[in-house]
């Protein structure tokens, strides 16, 4: 389906979760990926926000990439970086102006958001609901009312 | 179609390699990449192919040139097959003896090795003219081959520092064997004997790109003039300061 | 003066035949590469002086005509008077005063000047007496060596554009694609695909334009005959490519000329100059609303060039490399659009295909091979030039029939036939029907006509050494069987020749062609060991005993035979001594000469020179 993540900095109590279960969901040879998530200081008193990519629209990083390897799956809507498309240039980890496109040194690679296919595990583990995984449809309803 | 004598499905306009890999059938294709169109040089993914009308007659093709049709029989692994990769392989460390990762590949196929003469201009180059074709189709064309035949090499034109690399390092970082080599010191990175400076986040200094790739994508796609001036992490900490001015916003807004 | 209908044509015709009846005898001078390299221009010369000088009844240097290659190129310089059809060979600069006063003036013929039949010893006046000519049919070559090189009303006079005419005019496109089917034509640059089908199936394809190419690249070493046809009679081609198009719905052509051939260039851009001028060739051809345009695109020195995707690429600007023909290039080819691409010698035989009918063209030659071939017959063989035989003629008949037999007698080794990516047959083959299939048959190929005779002074090793260096060289180095394979299988050659092989050699050189064959990407490196598979095939032993007893029977290979002096024919001239580059050779004035073999390298100089045949080589 169509959907996107809802971030709700004002739920996120900080606790890294979410960046553990990316890590881990994304393993590879039994070592745990870069996380695609990052719980980071909001600034204010017990605020924290965890800032993950947001699947623009008009992405930049799309725009930014010289050979075509970050394309939007229908299916989950989300902008996937196809590794074996990439040419490993970096431009999408420069262009990026929320800083989600990230290079997995360990792996030599880089890495973004895909939504884990459809269900991504960072809002299935988070406690406090902070990160929903939402159809358009309904996310576009919730605004308008 | 069949593969190794499995029925498979694939899409009209796919190559074979595609569908051959979605098996789960791994075969070298030393010279295909995703980012560019197939070229067919090292003839390692090379398969035989026959179709029930042909009445026995086979034929042995590269599966990344090859489309896919109804009713195609592919056999991946024949002896015929792999004696060709084998003698691929031993030419190939014929002419790059010192590089592991076709040593690598040739132990593979049983080669330790190579049955010729070391051939006299021998480097690590195999020719698979990924950097060249990678960095075409990035739109830069800095670098192609030069001369023809045993004596072909990759290069800049004039072999001089090529005028329209930016250092973007796509070519060194997709060399199979690689062999292009670059050097990151302090603020600068030199590639084909030309030097770049990157570019230091105005927040924390860390070094990204070099400034001529950033120029050549803030023309080539319409950026703003100082797209690039913070790093990655900077801008995840900024981010998360922008969603916590709008969350603390809403805080005091709804409480 | 444009010529806007078949009529207007066929009137044109008729003028050019009786300004050329004006001077009913005529003199033609052969300016085909192998003459010229003779000395022919300074002939071309002579004659013109003279002839402006001297007044003759009937007869001026407009009666004059420098033509492309006669074909008996060994003989030349050539003259030829016609109509009586006297052929002088071997002219020189002094004959031609001679030749304008005894034969021009009082149609006397110069006996001296007369081929010698060597079998009979009997001169013979006029070449269609010679066996050498009367055994061929000339249907491509029909205009070559009879005709002004570049000239249009000739080439109208003697039927030119016919053919074209009849096919704008009185045929569809499908009717001109039918006769060429029925006439069986098959390429003739080596590939042997049937032309007509090739036009069809590049006529229905939607995808527009359509391109129609002619590949006068002729990259085969020793192989000449698209080049006399480029220079010879430019307008032959023309017409034929404009045939294609008009079959296949193209308006825009290109002739792919190597870079070798300067005159053939010029020679084409001046035909395409005066068939523009006449209004056929460009907007509204003859009167009709068919436009089509040709441009020269020359070529940058490469053989692999000539492989019809390298060439399309060529044109198109790019690097020359071939690419996997998965989706031929009638389908997708100059700049990704339908393409036929065909060789200068299919090109000529088109004209006359679609003048006398497909027919016609298909009674000759065989069932399966129909028409004519064009062979460039070289190497040790009495009569070497250019010639055009119907398919099915053996090679027996072309080598001793019209070839004259082996110089000096020598026994006949093998022949090789198709250039490099052809192979080498011996005595028993020579029965051998010449044509596409019979000789892949045996080995070998037809290819695009060469046909190199060898005696029993040549090595095969060392006839597939050369021709491995050479496609070596000429590999694009695309992919790696052909680029890296070659390279080796000559090196493993180099090793047979100097005796440092082993059988075990042997046995890998021929692992490593078979996989070449399977993994090239391209007719070069696919038919590249095929000088060797060829050889080793039929002279087996020939490497083995270069490889066992480190021997050359042929006296060839250097490393194994060694330079004598013969006691008994020396007759101390000390002609050697002065070539010898090694000082190699002492001895004195009418005393025997003897070579330190330590100095020698068996370079041949000194066995060029020695007029007494004392040289021995063992």
């Amino acid at each position: 389906m169509d959907a996107r993540l809802i971030v709700k900095p004002n739920l996120c109590i900080g606790c890294r979760t979410c960046e553990l279960a990316c890590a881990f969901a994304h393993s590879e040879n039994g070592k745990p990926g870069r996380s695609r998530i990052y719980p980071l200081d909001g600034g204010f008193k017990e605020m924290w926000t965890p800032v993950v990519c947001l699947q623009c629209e008009e992405a930049a990083c799309v725009k930014s990439c010289l050979v075509n390897a970050l394309r939007r799956n229908p299916d989950t809507g989300a902008i996937e970086l196809h590794q074996d498309i990439c040419v490993k240039c970096g431009a999408c980890e420069a262009a990026c102006p929320f800083g989600c496109t990230l290079h997995d040194t360990q792996h030599d690679k880089y890495v973004k958001c895909d939504l884990c296919k459809g269900d991504p595990v960072c809002a299935h583990f988070c406690p406090t609901k902070a990160l929903v995984y939402e159809p358009i449809k309904v996310a576009k309803a919730r605004k308008a009312g | 179609m069949t593969i190794n004598g499995k029925i498979c499905k694939a899409e009209e306009g796919e190559m074979l390699l595609a569908v051959i890999r979605r098996q789960g059938i791994d075969i070298p294709a030393l010279c295909d990449h995703g980012a560019v169109e197939p070229f067919g040089a090292c003839r390692l993914c090379m398969v035989e192919i026959t179709k029930e009308s042909w009445d026995g007659w086979k034929k042995h093709v590269t599966s990344c040139l090859y489309p896919v049709e109804e009713g195609l029989i592919v056999q991946t692994h024949t002896d015929k097959v792999i004696e060709l990769r084998k003698t691929v392989l031993d030419l190939q460390l014929a002419r790059c003896p010192g590089s592991p990762e076709i040593q690598q590949l040739a132990a593979e196929y049983g080669i330790t090795q190579t049955s010729f003469e070391e051939t006299i201009d021998s480097d690590n180059c195999i020719l698979c003219g990924l950097c060249t074709r990678i960095c075409e189709e990035m739109g830069f064309a800095a670098i192609s081959t030069i001369g023809r035949g045993h004596l072909k090499e990759v290069g800049p034109p004039l072999k001089e520092p090529p005028p329209d690399c930016v250092g973007c390092l796509a070519c060194a970082q997709n060399c199979p064997t690689h062999v292009i080599p670059y050097e990151d010191e302090g603020i600068y990175r030199t590639i084909w004997d030309k030097k770049f400076e990157r570019i230091q986040c105005s927040k924390c200094g860390k070094l990204g790109i070099t400034k001529d790739f950033a120029e050549a994508l803030i023309k080539m796609r319409g950026l703003g003039e100082d797209y690039f001036d913070i790093c990655d992490e900077c801008r995840r900490k900024e981010t998360a300061l922008t969603m916590g001015r709008i969350s603390q916003w809403e805080r005091e807004v709804v409480e | 003066m444009r010529i806007t209908s078949p009529q207007q044509l066929e009137k044109l015709r008729k003028e050019c035949i009786a300004r050329l009846d004006k001077f009913p005898r005529k003199v033609l001078i052969c300016c085909g590469p192998g003459c010229l390299a003779s000395g022919a221009q300074k002939i071309v010369d002579e004659f013109k002086k003279k002839l402006k000088s001297k007044r003759i009844k009937n007869f001026s240097v407009e009666a004059m005509k420098e033509t492309g290659c006669h074909g008996f190129c060994e003989q030349g310089p050539l003259v030829v008077i016609e109509p009586d059809g006297t052929f002088y060979t071997k002219v020189k600069v002094k004959d031609v005063d001679e030749i304008i006063d005894k034969t021009i003036r009082n149609e006397e013929v110069i006996e001296r000047l007369l081929y010698k039949d060597p079998k009979t010893g009997n001169k013979i006046e006029k070449y269609s007496d010679i066996p050498f000519y009367a055994k061929q049919t000339r249907i491509a070559l029909r205009n070559v060596g009879k005709i002004n090189q570049c000239d249009i009303d000739e080439y109208i006079a003697t039927g030119g554009y016919k053919g074209m005419a009849k096919a704008l005019t009185k045929m569809k496109p499908k009717d001109v694609i039918e006769q060429v089917k029925k006439s069986g034509l098959r390429g003739r640059g080596g590939g042997g695909f049937p032309t007509g089908r090739k036009w069809e199936s590049c006529a229905v394809l939607e995808e527009q334009p359509h391109y129609v190419i002619c590949n006068g690249d002729e990259g085969d070493p020793g192989a000449f005959m698209d080049r006399v046809i480029m220079e010879g009679d430019p307008h032959t081609v023309l017409e034929g490519m404009i045939i294609a198009a008009y079959a296949v719905g193209a308006n825009e052509g290109y002739i792919y000329v190597r870079e070798e051939y300067p005159l053939a260039v010029i020679n084409l851009q001046k035909a395409i100059e005066q068939t523009t001028e006449y209004g056929l060739l460009g907007d509204g051809i003859l009167g009709t609303d068919f436009n089509f345009q040709i441009k020269i695109s020359r070529g940058g020195g490469a053989f692999v060039c000539g492989e019809s995707s390298a060439l399309m690429k060529s044109v198109a600007g790019e690097v020359g490399e071939p690419r996997a023909k998965y989706i031929r290039s009638v389908q997708k080819g100059l700049f990704d659009k339908p393409t036929v691409l065909n060789n200068v010698e299919s090109y000529a035989n088109v004209p006359v295909i679609i003048d006398r009918g497909g027919d016609w063209f298909a009674k000759i030659g065989t069932s399966t091979s129909t028409g004519t071939k064009a062979f460039s017959l070289v190497g040790k063989v009495r009569n070497s030039g250019l010639i055009e035989v119907p398919m099915g003629t053996t090679l027996r008949e072309i080598i001793y029939d019209i070839g004259g037999g082996l110089q000096n007698d020598r026994p006949f080794k093998a022949v090789q036939t198709g250039g490099p990516s052809g192979g080498c047959l011996p005595a028993d083959k020579l029965d051998l029907s010449v044509d596409f299939d019979t000789l892949t048959k045996a080995g070998s190929m037809m290819g695009s006509g060469g046909m190199i005779v060898m005696d029993d002074r040549t090595c095969v090793v060392d006839v597939a050494k050369y021709f491995l260096a050479f496609l070596n060289n000429e590999s694009c180095g695309k992919c790696v069987p052909c680029r890296e394979g070659l390279y080796q299988l000559h090196a493993l050659a180099v090793k047979v020749s100097e005796g440092r092989a082993t059988e075990d050699d042997l046995e890998l050189m021929e692992k490593l062609s078979e996989n070449i064959v399977l993994g090239s990407l391209c007719g070069l490196g696919k038919s590249g060991p095929n000088p060797f598979l060829s050889t080793v095939m039929y002279f087996r032993d020939e490497y083995l005993e270069h490889i066992r007893d480190k021997k050359c029977s042929a006296g060839v290979c250097r490393a194994l035979i060694t330079y004598e002096i013969d006691e008994e024919l020396c007759d101390g001239c000390m002609a050697c001594i002065g070539v010898c580059p090694h000082d190699a050779i002492t001895g004195a004035k009418k005393k025997l000469h003897t070579i330190d073999k330590s100095l020698c390298d068996r370079c041949g100089a000194c066995y060029a020179v020695c007029q007494r045949n004392a040289i021995k080589i063992l």
